[in-house]
């Protein structure tokens, strides 16, 4: 605005009272979205900065006076650290099993409560509830779930094969933490999913079953396609969470029923940020810990850049209402 | 619609109900179990598949054990405290961005955009130091200052939502001669409804459920809910009691289940005003 004044030629009472006008109203906005720009900067920018700074040193999060510069020491160190190798692989592999699956199945439930049924509403609130369920207590609702004494998992194997004893936190700690995950976002993920699936026009549909298309056919060719930006961002958002899943693992781990919930995880559920959790503050190795963070972060990042490099030949954004 | 569903050919009847009948039965079996285990007798705790009658008594010892009035009033205090900040600090700064043009205006949207990015932990950490630093620990102040930093989901549901707004209600306003912050207190504000339920159950439910942030940021006795019941309830001995953890676990989720009963719709539509479909 202001450049373009400068270019055409006006009569200069006009041009300021335009630049008047033009910094007030620039003014006004900054000062609306002050609260937000000063936590930004307070809240956000300075301790990111302070975070990225912190990485390359030795700082323990108690007193300054001993810090000093390591280099890329920290850095170094994390490609070095088995456990870090471990625990991502862990967290690698959780995720290629809860996003796929999570995804189809918040997709599935979606179609299902979509269609004309009696007490849709009603089921709509079951599939969601468990995702407003807060994470104490849905933990603590599995692990009495597949408690091998009072747990029902047991009590219907024992009806089935009598002798059984699973001990499912124990032995399959990851099947349960995947378990437990998928139960807690499939209601956020189905909600997503139904105001894409109302965001389609139903004419679309009702063409193509005029023209013969089979409901299966009107899915595939219709649903689907039109619904690939909302799979698209329920994916990525999906493949951001899985990554930092920390609090589950830790809250799951055994010990006399979560009594101390500064326990480490079975080694199974021993995930890339439980590590760095426990190397900042059980270990009190902030920098460390600061650098094993924003390595996740690039991980996360250079993931998100993938899946938009891809959308490109997959997500369908043609459609203008 | 309704005269089809009648003549529906039992097949197809099966069709369409079997599989959600079903996925409703998995999903809520859990929940349903967390009810059956808080209402057994302890002693029945690993005996029997069903309670013998029902033991209410453990609801009334999972508020005296845990000291759980204490608690959930920490809970409620800093719930709402962060909720009522966040939300009205959010609606203001998404009315800046809906209907407010300064150079940079789309550059900080897309900074709003990126921070909802950023992961939680990485974020949390150097704050958590920053607190340490001002001596900020085991007080509320972490939360007021969250709260009056707006949160960056209810700040692109405002924008989007008063986006909608039509502008001549503006026009008209300033031709009384009303300034932004009055056009925003009296026209657009109160014509939020929905949007304010949305954010605010929200920006509620994250406060009441986070266990991280409580558990590192406060002492056990100012602590929250989530904190208090990650412990389990044991007897005298030190023995877990299952049964008083499980109700003490309905009485920590019930005001959350009452509470979305009720906003169901809102939460519904809050989601489609953030045009999340792109």
């Amino acid at each position: 605005m202001a450049g373009a004044t400068h270019v055409l030629p006006r009569a200069w009472p006009r041009t300021t009272a335009w630049r008047r006008r033009g910094f007030r109203r620039a003014v006004t906005f900054y000062l609306l979205i002050s609260p937000w720009l000063l936590g930004f900067v307070l809240l956000g920018a300075v301790p990111l900065a302070g975070a990225f700074v912190m990485s390359f040193t030795n700082y323990d999060g108690l007193n300054l006076d001993y810090v000093r510069f390591v280099g890329t020491d920290n850095y170094a160190r994390a490609f070095g650290d088995s456990d870090a190798q471990y625990a991502l692989g862990r967290t690698l592999l959780l995720m290629a099993v809860v996003v796929p699956v999570g995804l189809a199945l918040q997709l599935a439930l979606a179609l299902m409560v979509n269609q004309p049924i009696r007490f849709s509403n009603v089921f709509r609130t079951i599939f969601y509830l468990p995702y407003v369920i807060p994470v104490v207590a849905a933990v603590w609702i599995w692990k009495i779930f597949v408690d091998p004494t009072g747990g029902l998992v047991n009590a219907a194997a024992g009806a089935v094969f009598p002798e059984a004893n699973w001990r499912l936190l124990v032995e399959y700690p990851t099947a349960v933490l995947a378990v437990l995950t998928i139960w807690g976002a499939a209601g956020g993920g189905m909600v997503v999913f139904l105001a894409g699936l109302q965001g389609i026009p139903a004419e679309y549909r009702e063409a193509a079953m005029i023209d013969g298309a089979s409901r299966a056919q009107v899915t595939r060719y219709i649903t689907l396609p039109l619904l690939t930006p909302v799979i698209f961002f329920n994916l990525v958002t999906g493949i951001i969470v899985a990554l930092q899943i920390l609090v589950q693992p830790m809250l799951l781990s055994p010990g006399i029923l979560g009594l101390n919930p500064g326990t480490v995880p079975p080694r199974d559920n021993y995930l890339y940020a439980v590590h760095a959790y426990i190397e900042i503050f059980t270990k009190q190795l902030f920098g460390y810990g600061s650098a094993l963070l924003w390595l996740l972060f690039a991980v996360v990042l250079g993931l998100t850049l993938l899946l938009f490099k891809t959308s490109r030949r997959w997500v369908f954004y043609g459609v203008e209402p | 619609m309704a005269v089809r569903r009648r003549s529906l050919a039992p097949a197809e009847m099966g069709l369409r109900y079997g599989p959600v009948v079903l996925a409703a039965a998995v999903f809520a079996l859990p929940i349903f179990w967390l009810l059956v285990t808080s209402l057994k007798r302890q002693s029945e705790y690993a005996s029997s598949l069903l309670p013998s009658a029902l033991e209410w008594a453990n609801y009334a010892l999972a508020v005296e054990l845990a000291n759980f009035v204490h608690f959930a009033t920490n809970s409620l205090i800093l719930s709402t405290t962060y909720a009522v900040l966040a939300v009205f600090v959010s609606a203001l700064v998404g009315y800046g961005f809906a209907r407010h043009r300064a150079p940079g205006h789309s550059k900080l949207f897309v900074l709003v955009i990126a921070t909802w990015m950023v992961p939680n932990l990485v974020l949390f950490v150097p704050q958590f130091v920053l607190f340490a630093r001002l001596g900020l620990t085991d007080t509320y102040w972490p939360w007021i200052l969250w709260g009056l930093s707006g949160s960056p989901f209810a700040i692109f549901l405002f924008r989007q939502f008063f986006a909608t707004f039509p502008r001549e209600l503006d026009d008209a306003a300033e031709v009384d001669g009303a300034g932004p912050l009055r056009i925003f207190l009296q026209i657009y504000l109160p014509n939020a409804g929905p949007a304010i339920a949305a954010s605010a159950i929200f920006m509620f439910l994250w406060v009441w459920g986070d266990w991280l942030y409580p558990a590192l940021l406060l002492r056990q006795d100012n602590a929250t809910l989530a904190v208090r019941m990650a412990n389990a309830y044991v007897d005298p001995h030190g023995n877990p009691l299952q049964t008083v953890t499980m109700a003490g676990v309905v009485l920590y989720v019930l005001p959350l289940i009452v509470f979305f009963a009720f906003a169901q719709r809102y939460i519904v539509r809050g989601i489609v005003t953030t045009g999340i479909k792109g």
